[in-house]
């Protein structure tokens, strides 16, 4: 099966809008309609999740621990079946038909092993032959593959040799083999430090930069807000909150964060309040009378502990706090 | 052409990782298959001279290599892959359950004939008079390992835990052996043992090597019982090997 060609966008914006020269041409990507995942024990995962994903976007899943994100994705990746619903990726049906589906998917699952006997070259050079690579040309991504993510120089190594890191950017090159036209990224950057996380979002722009559409899970909100075309928010098996940063940031009633030290405690943690309007906030430096403060737009940060019911509004507030 | 390509890729991955695992491979393969034949040689004491015998301690640890490799060891490696993760990079690929398990099974044919040849050595550096009919003894041995590995294939895709799995896998490698007239005769073995052990693969296979060791060609039986076995394990394991949750 040939892999749909991939539309080139001149902008993200466009990528975003889906519009080239004023005409509409996004099509989808992924299609999940309806998903339910209610397991034997009665536990739902998912309730019911809708989501439309336009060629070329890069969506990122955010959400708490155990709010149905990688149950919603293993489902898109076709490892869980949904119990309704359902799933077209490029026009697949990814429930009846898996394997053409995943022919259109280049997958990094959240928890995965590596072959540690296997050099690093084997790992994606074999691998790339599974996604229908010819030799010469699994030869090629493999080498491709390694330079972008920086391993260019373990390519004889043994995999077992690798850090925590390199394994991880091992598992996120495999996803990349072949350019499949949709990345389905499920925490490729849990685990890294800084410039192998930079080094993959790096690879991700890039893919998205050729025209692929990119959704990947995260505990990191600059990611996504920094990757992101579009973000999704789940919570309790539901997407509350799917749209560009700006609709989502329109969304916060109260968009204006102070943040502020106590004058009477200059000691103590930094706090913040919100406020509807900028005035609003700068009156509320004067009557406090406050000395060290900032006063700034909602961030992505805000709007997930607001919509997931963890915004840390009057109470003690650290402003490094940036992973959820 | 795409399947085929899938399977070989399957295996070589598997042959690759066995750089790292030569010593485990060797040990189930040709060292303890060896020292059980030195050991029921023993056992027999002066009987043991009989080449009868000889040929049938041969068959029996070739047969006990063939389990060990098949059940314990493919076991073992399919359940590693699967609890550690590695099965996760073949479910994201856009390859049938059907092909990896093929090139599992495709790693054990080639260790199956790496550990028989070897073996074969060590019977005749032992003094072991054998006449094979290689293509016999060959047809054997497929059906044999196909089978067995089936049996393999069944736990590693039903185990609830690693620990479990290969608890299963060494039980099985080991037990078909031990409990089935392999390195002894059936008169040796109790009445409700006997019954039972008439219907392993491993009596199957023990009688048919140890009739191809001698260059005898009548194993039609023995045939028929382990490609019987092996289409219902094997199909039952492919049923079982899913990428797919429920």
């Amino acid at each position: 099966m040939t892999a749909p060609a991939q539309t080139t966008f001149e902008s993200r914006e466009q990528r975003r809008e889906g519009v080239r020269g004023g005409e509409d041409v996004r099509e989808a990507a992924l299609r999940v309609s309806g998903l339910v995942k209610r397991y034997r024990d009665g536990t739902e995962a998912n309730r019911g999740i809708d989501m439309h994903v336009g060629v070329g976007e890069v969506v990122s899943i955010l959400g708490p621990n155990g709010a149905g994100k990688t149950t919603f994705l293993r489902q898109v990746t076709t490892e869980l079946r949904p119990t309704s619903g359902s799933i077209n990726v490029f026009g697949e049906d990814a429930i009846a038909a898996p394997l053409r589906a995943k022919r259109l998917m280049g997958i990094t699952p959240q928890e995965a092993g590596v072959f540690e006997s296997l050099t690093v070259r084997e790992h994606l050079e074999l691998f790339a032959r599974l996604k229908g690579l010819m030799k010469i040309e699994a030869r090629r991504a493999a080498c491709e593959t390694a330079e972008e993510l920086e391993l260019g120089a373990e390519l004889s190594k043994r995999v077992g040799t690798l850090s925590g890191g390199q394994r991880r950017r091992v598992l996120v090159g495999l996803a990349l083999l072949g350019r499949p036209p949709l990345l389905v990224l499920d925490e490729p950057t849990t685990g890294l430090d800084p410039a192998s996380r930079r080094a993959v979002w790096d690879v991700i722009r890039r893919a998205a930069a050729r025209g692929a559409t990119v959704i990947l899970s995260t505990h990191y909100i600059e990611e996504a807000a920094r990757l992101s075309d579009r973000i999704g928010i789940i919570l309790a098996g539901r997407l509350v909150a799917f749209g560009s940063l700006e609709e989502l940031l329109e969304r916060l009633e109260r968009s204006y964060r102070v943040s502020y030290r106590d004058p009477v405690d200059a000691l103590g943690e930094t706090r913040a309040r919100y406020f509807a309007s900028f005035a609003e906030a700068r009156l509320h430096v004067e009557t406090e009378r406050l000395s060290e403060y900032s006063i700034a737009r909602a961030s992505l940060e805000d709007v997930y502990f607001t919509l997931t019911g963890q915004r840390p509004e009057e109470k003690e507030f650290e402003e490094a706090a940036c992973a959820v | 052409m795409r399947r085929l390509t899938d399977i070989m890729c399957v295996f070589r991955i598997q042959l690759a990782g066995m750089r790292g695992e030569a010593g485990p491979f060797l040990l189930a393969a040709v060292v303890f298959p060896s020292a059980m034949y030195l050991f029921a040689n023993a056992v027999r004491g002066a009987e043991s001279g009989h080449d009868d015998n000889r040929l049938r301690f041969l068959a029996g640890s070739i047969v006990f290599s063939l389990s060990l490799t098949s059940i314990s060891w493919l076991g073992y490696l399919m359940l590693e892959n699967r609890f550690t993760g590695r099965l996760k990079l073949f479910a994201t690929m856009p390859l049938a359950p059907s092909s990896y398990v093929f090139g599992f099974l495709i790693f054990a044919l080639a260790q199956a004939a790496l550990s028989t040849l070897t073996l074969l050595a060590v019977g005749r550096a032992l003094g072991v008079s054998v006449s094979p009919n290689l293509g016999a003894l060959a047809l054997v041995i497929v059906l044999t390992v196909l089978s067995l590995c089936g049996l393999g294939v069944i736990v590693a895709a039903r185990a609830r835990s690693f620990t479990e799995g290969s608890m299963m896998t060494d039980a099985l490698g080991a037990g078909l052996v031990f409990l089935a007239p392999v390195y002894y005769g059936p008169e040796a073995m109790p009445q409700a043992l006997r019954m039972f052990s008439r219907w392993l693969p491993t009596t199957f296979a023990a009688s048919a090597v140890q009739t191809t060791l001698a260059g005898g060609h009548e194993i039609l039986p023995e045939l028929l019982a382990l490609s019987l076995m092996t289409v219902a394990t094997l199909a039952l394991g492919l049923r079982l090997m899913k990428w797919r949750e429920d």
